[in-house]
């Protein structure tokens, strides 16, 4: 049995948010990538015929079926093989975005095939303009059903960079591992560690969070004014 | 040169080293379904205090890699005394974390739930446990099919996480083939193969039943 010591973090904290820096880096590039390449993939699947939309079904099973650390390795080992040669943050990048672009493009595809048909054509109708129907009609529709699976897809994504320790990117979990070499203080370090992990995690929540309208709201309070459905189907106790 | 007959001449191998992915995975699952149903009843009895503890131990599940779970029950559990070995360890992190993920859904299931239907069994006398059993959870579970096939897919993913505390399955075969034959391309490539084999058909099936779902629904 070990006790906590708090010094040890202290003096650890260069490291650790050097490590932290270098996650939200990574994070935020492939991000930007993965959107970009989730968008790009959503648009060609509305292409006409069958094929489109099939080749992005398997696109995204093949991505979705493997585990990420296996993606990671075989497009760390499989660039040189190809003669391409990356710094290794790079390859984190490319790696995180391609992985998490199938998930994207499923995400946008989803949210534009649910708009209900003929939004476009009855704001034309009434009136606007192609752009005015686009930003007041078609745009919050669309942000309205993106951004809950997105905010899901991205704490995935920060999540999912600790795996790039495994192919020693000096982010936040690889200097975990190596203060825990120096140290053997797992206690200490993996503290740490999952506190940064989770107020970078919380924050992006938060963010996500205020963009979001609230929309499920309505069967929520019928079940909070039914004091006996209430009992069963609710966490919070019912006021009165 | 990718060397295609030793990446045939690994495949069984791996194919026998994700047995044990599967095996995990199942243990994981059905561990994980059986304590978030016990985790939602708890919940719902409105115990301020507790259900406080319970959504901070969410939110960090929620909040943290599953890579830094596996190290948290592997490195840490030991140091206050609790010695786990690897596939131990590794089971009780994925399924926390498999649980906290299935609670969240059912949280938002039951929302979806129908009042009238719990107004009748408790017009009708039924005891909780019989309003819970018969009607609650089977519904309940009904409803997140689609998740839960898709959960499942994410514990066979997490398995592979696994060989970064020594468990030996698919990925640490994978590597152990590759740093005897120097092939690691090809080595990857297959225990890709063999996740997209094993797993892919529960990914189509969880593509299919949500668009099922959203079709009825919607």
């Amino acid at each position: 049995m070990s006790k906590f010591d708090p010094w040890l973090i202290v003096e650890y904290a260069p490291h650790l948010a050097l490590g932290a820096w270098r996650t939200i880096y990574i994070v935020v590039a492939a991000f930007l990538l993965g959107y970009a390449f989730g968008i790009v993939l959503a648009l060609l699947s509305f292409l006409p015929g069958r094929l489109p939309r099939t080749l992005l079904t398997i696109y995204s099973v093949c991505l979705r079926s493997i585990p990420f650390i296996i993606a990671l390795f075989i497009i760390y080992y499989g660039l040189p093989f190809f003669g391409v040669r990356l710094p290794t943050i790079y390859v984190a990048i490319v790696s995180l975005a391609v992985y998490k672009s199938a998930y994207y493009a499923e995400a946008i595809r989803g949210a534009i095939v649910a708009l209900p048909r003929g939004q476009f054509e009855s704001a034309r109708a009434v009136g606007m303009s192609p752009a005015q129907a686009f930003r007041h009609v078609i745009a919050p529709q669309i942000l309205r059903g993106l951004i809950p699976p997105s905010t899901n897809l991205t704490l995935m994504l920060i999540k999912e960079s600790s795996v790039l320790s495994s192919i020693a990117v000096a982010e936040l979990t690889y200097q975990g591992l190596i203060m825990q070499g120096n140290t053997y203080a797992a206690l200490e370090v993996f503290t740490a560690v999952s506190a940064v992990y989770w107020a970078l995690c919380s924050m992006t929540a938060w963010l996500a969070h205020r963009l979001e309208a609230r929309s499920n709201a309505p069967q929520a309070a019928a079940i909070q004014r039914n004091r006996i459905a209430a009992r069963y189907l609710s966490f919070e106790r019912v006021g009165k | 040169m990718f060397e295609l007959d030793y990446f045939v001449d690994i495949l069984p191998r791996l194919f026998a080293a994700a047995l044990i992915n599967v095996q995990l995975a199942l243990i994981i699952a059905i561990c994980a379904l059986v304590s978030a149903i016990g985790l939602t009843i708890l919940r719902v009895q409105k115990i301020a205090v507790l259900n406080m503890a319970i959504n901070l131990v969410m939110s960090f599940v929620r909040g943290t890699p599953l890579l830094v779970q596996i190290f948290l029950c592997y490195y840490v559990l030991p140091s206050i005394g609790i010695d786990l070995g690897p596939i131990t360890a590794g089971l009780l992190a994925i399924t926390l974390n498999s649980t906290v993920f299935i609670a969240e859904t059912m949280r938002g299931g039951l929302q979806t739930m129908d009042p009238g239907q719990v107004e009748a069994a408790t017009a009708l006398g039924l005891r909780a446990h019989l309003i819970w059993g018969k009607i609650i959870v089977p519904q309940l579970i009904l409803r997140i099919v689609p998740m839960l096939v898709n959960e499942f897919t994410v514990i066979i993913k997490g398995t592979a996480l696994l060989s970064v505390i020594t468990v030996v399955e698919v990925m640490r075969a994978a590597q152990q083939l590759a740093s005897s034959s120097f092939r690691p391309f090809e080595s990857m490539l297959g225990a890709g193969l063999v996740f997209l084999v094993v797993n892919g058909v529960f990914i189509l099936a969880g593509m299919r039943l949500e668009s099922g779902m959203r079709e009825r629904i919607g």
